[in-house]
């Protein structure tokens, strides 16, 4: 009696460290299969749209973050490539931010990130005169949705034709 | 000696009372709302008639009492007590009620007044009665053109607040207000006008540009906003009797934020540049502009306090958005708030002893009251999302907005406009035509 | 190498089965006994059954002096010696009579009709019988029976002194205990309950000022209202203190919405004056 009950708790032990080391952060696990989000920036292509062929329009950034991430350069560096070549198209920096901040230091955060992409395209040549900054805030979201994912896609900056 | 003291002694127990006088200790009551019952107005036949043509309402006496009795039910410290139960008539009860009667029904306070059209004018005259001290508490008379009469409403609301709180009200008050329509993603939005209570709501401009965070001026005629008319967000002016509106100075970026000073003389807004964004000040006669914050930091969503003597605002100077408080001159910065979590849109309260703000925690948003010095920090309400709390005059109710969560879809987004009692009761939805947010208060009207 | 291999099986053989078996022991929930809510019923009695906080002498003096007024003012100026212990003795009897009916007379009132008949009354009789006639005219709750006050002090001392030391005995706890609050605790907790109901507090109080208004009363032995009276009344008029006003009028309203207070059943001139200090500042500073 007392064995059958000690076997039955042994492998209750064994069962239960089995499901828990198995318990990593769900999230982490849909969101890597869903490949759209990383470290908190969003690194799918639902919502981007190209200025010309393999050049997106768009940057995103982290939660209350106005870093570019390597991948945001990159896209940067095809958009300064492309400007160089089309000497006489000036663009507006858009920057948007998520809503789960208050609205006035998100019209702040956006315009400090449209600066940060402004910065960088300025370093691969391209004069400020041709580069102007737009904030929206979180006035002007992409996805409506309420999820981190929706989210994400809103912290962005948008590189737009201005002529 | 001894013998000496004893006498002493003998001496000073001869003069006690019989018994002393026993004291017992009130330290709890209820905070049930009192009730009182406010008693429709009367009014002669002839008056009656006079306003029926001239404002289309059948009964202009009861119009105006009801007006009474929404304000004191919304401030959630009164219960006007139905009608139905009501004895008396409000003819005789004006001249004398049978106090009786009213205390039957457990009424302790009684509104009465008479309604008279007079040399095409509007007179109200109306009395507070303590039904339990059985005395008139107050007697007074307005003369106003017809078209005022809600006004007329509101003040009896506010002298009726008073005389019973000790504290002044905030009826006569109106609201000013960003009024939302359609899809999330490309929201089109309107400056809005209404009176506190929701009446006579007016739209300011027409939506074809982005319009948000609209400010009265002291003595709420003038607005402050932020508009994206031409696609560029900067600081306007608006007229609220003219309509003509007006960009606020010349700067060479972004200008939001905006907000008067305490004598009506300045604009302090914040102006982002490179990345960074500073306090400035413009004086609307001289125009000229003054930066008050120099740090590479967002400085935003500046506050003076009732006295102009102190700027409330949000940096993220130290990593996060907190709140600091200055010297209208921008010396002296010092940060006030330290809880766990951010911290934005400082509001001082008129009566300079607050400082209302939202706090965001764990993905919760709060709205919140801090003593001056950052101490004393109450949350009064918790909610998925709201922000941008704004004082009524009499520094007691603060109004925000909420927007809800939207489905899977996207679909099901709201914006309201909420208001809470400052001890942290009497949370209610304000009802607008439309969706509603960044609304702010006015000063009373009647000063 | 066998021996070692052996060995560590064995133990590592054990460890695992004192962990599967103290598996039992954990899955066992300790029982939850929900905590004993002492619920304690406080009956209104007109004395209060508490012990005694060490001030007695204090005390005593200050009944004494009481008692001696007391006498003073409803018997005529006879001599007042010993007076104190008199009173005492009456107090005996008005519970007890209370209790009982009326006309029951208990063992202490034995005694002292036995020191009646010893000595002679020193007193006018007629006088005396005017007196007994007034007392008669009056409620009988009185503190004092003014009766037998009457007749106590007409008899010689001496014997009441024995009298007085038997009482004393008996007495000491109640004695004291009527001194200390003119209410008893429970008497007190009952008006007090009685007002918390009545007393709609303004919310609109600034919670950081002072929120104190006291309040003096002149009852009716019923517990009616004759009188009320603001102290602070100047406060009223103050600028800047306009919620004061607010704040007494929500007192006084508590007060005449109240009637009749919840008085006690006995002991008028205890309480006929009775002062309130409504203070918001515990409801309002949350």
């Amino acid at each position: 009696m007392i064995l059958s009950k000690i076997f039955k708790n042994t492998l209750l032990i064994l069962a239960a460290c089995l499901v828990l080391t198995a318990c990593a952060t769900k999230k982490e696990v849909s969101d890597a299969i869903q490949g759209q989000m990383q470290s908190d920036v969003y690194t799918g292509t639902d919502t981007v749209e190209y200025l010309a062929d393999g050049v997106p329009d768009r940057v995103f950034f982290a939660t209350n973050e106005t870093i570019l991430t390597t991948a945001s350069r990159e896209t940067l560096r095809a958009q300064a490539a492309w400007l160089r070549k089309n000497s006489s198209i000036n663009v507006v920096l858009e920057g948007h931010a998520d809503e789960r901040g208050t609205r006035e230091y998100n019209l702040a955060l956006g315009e400090r990130r449209a600066n940060s992409a402004k910065d960088y395209l300025m370093t691969y040549g391209i004069s400020s005169d041709r580069i102007s900054v737009l904030s929206y805030g979180k006035e002007r979201p992409v996805d409506a949705g309420s999820n981190p994912l929706a989210w994400s896609k809103n912290r962005r900056s948008v590189t737009v034709k201005a002529n | 000696m001894k013998k000496n003291f004893l006498i002493l002694f003998l001496m000073a127990l001869l003069p006690i009372k019989a018994f002393a006088l026993i004291e017992v200790d009130i330290t709890r009551g209820n905070l049930n709302p009192l009730p009182l019952a406010v008693s429709p107005l009367s009014i002669d036949d002839k008056s009656k008639k006079s306003f029926e043509k001239i404002l289309k309402k059948e009964n202009i006496g009861s119009e105006i009492s009801t007006i009474v009795e929404n304000n004191l039910r919304t401030s959630g410290l009164f219960n006007p007590l139905n009608k139905e139960a009501f004895l008396q008539a409000p003819d005789i009860a004006n001249l004398k009620p049978r106090f009786e009667d009213w205390n039957l029904i457990k009424a302790q306070a009684l509104i009465t007044g008479k309604v008279t059209y007079v040399d095409e004018k509007l007179r109200v005259e109306f009395r507070l009665w303590d039904i339990l001290a059985a005395k008139e508490m107050m007697a007074l008379a307005f003369t106003t053109v017809p078209s005022n009469w809600r006004r007329v409403g509101h003040i009896i609301s506010d002298k009726v607040y008073e005389r019973l709180t000790g504290e002044k009200g905030y009826f006569d008050t109106r609201i000013i207000y960003v009024a939302e329509e359609g899809p999330k993603t490309q929201r089109k939005k309107r400056l809005a006008i209404m009176d506190q209570d929701g009446a006579n709501n007016k739209f300011l401009t027409l939506g074809n540009e982005l319009v948000l965070t609209p400010r009265f001026n002291p003595t709420s005629q003038m607005v402050t906003y932020l508009s994206y008319f031409k696609n560029l967000p900067r600081v306007y002016l608006l007229d609220i009797e003219t309509g003509t509106q007006e960009v606020v100075g010349d700067f060479p970026g972004m200008t939001f934020a905006p907000r008067f000073s305490p004598d009506g003389k300045k604009i302090i807004m914040s102006f982002a540049k490179d990345g960074k964004s500073d306090i400035y000040t413009m004086d609307l006669e001289n125009r000229l502009v003054e930066k008050i914050t120099n740090h590479p930091s967002i400085d935003t969503s500046p506050s003076y306090s009732p006295n102009g003597k102190f700027i409330a605002f949000n940096s993220d100077r130290s990593g996060y958005q907190q709140i600091y408080i200055m010297k209208s001159d921008g010396s002296d910065v010092k940060r006030i708030s330290f809880g766990n979590g951010i911290y934005g849109t400082p509001v001082w309260s008129p009566r300079g002893d607050l400082i209302a703000f939202t706090k965001l925690h764990k993905g919760k948003f709060y709205i919140g009251v801090m003593r001056t010095d950052g101490k004393g920090e109450r949350l009064l309400t918790e909610n998925y999302y709201q922000e941008a709390p704004s004082w009524s005059p009499n520094g007691r109710v603060l109004i925000f907005y909420r927007e809800t969560k939207t489905n899977a879809k996207g679909e099901g987004f709201s914006a309201k406009l909420w208001s809470i009692d400052l001890t942290g009761y009497n949370e209610r939805l304000v009802e607008t035509q439309t969706d509603a947010s960044d609304p702010s208060w006015s000063s009373l009207l009647s000063n | 190498m066998n021996r070692s291999l052996i060995i560590s099986s064995v133990l590592h053989g054990a460890l695992i089965l004192i962990t599967a078996m103290s598996l039992p022991f954990l899955a066992k929930k300790p029982l939850e006994i929900p905590p004993i809510v002492s619920v304690e019923l406080i009956q209104i009695a007109e004395k209060t059954n508490i012990p005694f906080a060490p001030k007695a002498k204090k005390i005593i003096e200050k009944v004494k002096e009481k008692e001696k007024k007391l006498v003073s003012e409803q018997a005529p100026p006879k001599k007042v010696k010993k007076t104190k212990t008199k009173t005492v003795v009456s107090v005996d009897k008005n519970e007890k009579i209370d209790s009982k009916t009326p006309e029951a007379i208990p063992l202490p009132d034995k005694t002292v009709k036995k020191i009646e008949t010893k000595k002679e009354s020193k007193q006018n009789p007629d006088k005396l019988d005017k007196e007994v006639k007034q007392v008669s005219e009056f409620e009988k709750k009185e503190f004092v029976d003014l009766d037998n006050i009457a007749k106590l002090i007409d008899k010689a001392k001496e014997d009441t002194a024995e009298v007085i030391k038997k009482n004393n005995d008996i007495t000491q706890d109640q004695d004291k205990n009527i001194v200390t609050s003119g209410l008893t605790l429970s008497e007190e907790d009952a008006l007090k309950a009685q007002i918390f109901g009545c007393w709609s507090i303004p919310l609109g109080l600034p919670y950081n000022e002072n929120l104190l208004v006291r309040i003096k009363l002149m009852l009716e032995p019923d517990g009616s209202v004759i009188k009320t009276e603001i102290l602070d009344h100047a406060r009223m008029n103050r600028p800047g203190q306009g919620f004061y006003k607010v704040l007494a009028e929500s007192a006084l309203r508590a007060v005449k919405l109240c009637q009749p207070l919840r008085v006690p059943t006995t002991g008028y001139e205890r309480w006929k004056e009775l002062q309130l200090n409504f203070d918001a500042r515990e409801m309002l500073e949350g």
